[in-house]
């Protein structure tokens, strides 16, 4: 790693470098988005072994298809798509949603969690990795990255109703796990 | 204050240091499956285009086996309406020794395979009605004008010919004939 710490190439070399195979810009571009996407997959993952397992995945899809890459948006932009399709790859093998009908889903609200932004983000994603699979994924996608929930349920799979009964939910529990938490501060303040 | 979405957003954490090592490991393993296959891609596409190849080979080939034969059903169906404008062309007599004719002038030709197919003509006989016969007949009618005179070996053909008429018991002689006439005339009269 000592060899690559004082050479910073521009973004079409470091892309260049890595479609001719040269291992130092493979990790040069490694070291310069690892940290980024290691927090996407954390996000999803929950657990730092899959985590890990995302983000080895993930880097060599980058390499493979580097050469697919337009230069049509960012960079960054399009090694997110790849780490978050993987993400979603990895948790649509494991978890399987079952679709909810437009009752369930009318019935449903939509908890307001704007609270979260008083947090540290330590601490919102510790909430967030309390979620089960399919709450953080419908939760990651819609909330974090932004896709609508007919592109969510277009990649997951799934009705778009039960991406929106999913958000829903994911947010009441949100909700009271944080509610929980500074009752608990609230708690050890006046105790103290 | 950045809002939680932002914070997630932009969450970052150091990953472990193995994991470089693991994706190094794994793209030193993948160099080493090309260096084993390095015409993996490229046999695919040879792959491809042969089969492409040949597809077009046998498609090429079954149209000229069919065009082939195509032209036998044409030639007949050529013959017949060749055939057709004959006996049509041939309204008069006149009309009847141009075509008879003209079979002689391709008759002295080099025989071609085209040639060899026009084996029957359709004239019309003295009665209006369309009569088939031989191209090698259109001689011997033509003769009898003495245009085209027959070829000796016509000569030899007819003598030929009366010989085995006059020889014959079953067919009836001219004579046989005069006298069949005679009766049924006489049978009439009675």
């Amino acid at each position: 790693m000592s060899s690559t710490s004082n050479y910073i190439p521009s973004e079409n070399d470091l892309i260049q470098g890595c479609i001719n195979g040269d291992r130092q810009m493979q990790e040069l571009l490694y070291k310069r988005f690892a940290p980024k996407m290691y927090g996407v997959c954390l996000r999803y993952a929950g657990n730092t072994e899959d985590a890990n397992d995302l983000l080895q995945e993930g880097f060599i899809k980058v390499y493979k298809n580097l050469a697919k890459f337009r230069s049509e948006g960012s960079f960054e932009g399009w090694i997110r798509r790849i780490f978050v399709n993987t993400s979603i790859e990895h948790f649509r093998k494991k978890v399987k949603l079952y679709n909810v009908t437009e009752a369930q889903e009318n019935t449903l609200e939509d908890p307001d969690i704007s609270v979260l932004d008083s947090l540290a983000e330590k601490d919102v994603i510790a909430l967030v990795n309390e979620l089960s699979p399919g709450y953080k994924t419908v939760f990651n996608m819609h909330v974090i990255e932004g896709y609508s929930h007919k592109e969510i349920a277009s990649a997951l799979g799934i009705t778009e109703g039960t991406s929106k009964s999913q958000l829903a939910r994911a947010k009441g529990v949100l909700k009271k796990s944080l509610e929980k938490k500074l009752n608990k501060t609230s708690n050890d303040n006046s105790q103290s | 204050m950045q809002n939680f979405q932002e914070k997630l957003y932009k969450y970052e954490a150091t990953p472990p240091a193995n994991v470089w090592e693991k994706i190094s490991a794994e793209l030193d393993a993948n160099e080493a499956v090309k260096r084993i296959h390095p015409f993996r891609k490229r046999s695919r596409i040879v792959y491809y285009g042969l089969t492409i190849a040949a597809s077009l080979i046998i498609i090429f080939v079954s149209s000229l086996f069919f065009n082939k034969k195509e032209p036998a059903g044409g030639e007949a169906n050529s013959l017949a309406s060749q055939q057709q404008n004959i006996s049509i062309a041939t309204g008069d007599d006149s009309m009847n020794s141009d075509v008879l004719a003209s079979i002689i002038k391709q008759k002295d030709q080099p025989s071609t395979p085209e040639s060899l197919q026009k084996k029957y003509i359709t004239i019309k006989g003295p009665g209006g009605q369309s009569v088939k016969i031989s191209s090698k007949a259109a001689t011997l009618i033509l003769s009898a004008d003495n245009e085209y005179p027959p070829k000796p070996v016509w000569d030899k053909k007819i003598n030929k010919w009366s010989e085995i008429m006059l020889s014959s018991t079953i067919s009836p002689t001219a004579t046989n004939l005069l006298d069949v006439v005679q009766i049924s005339s006489l049978q009439t009269d009675n």
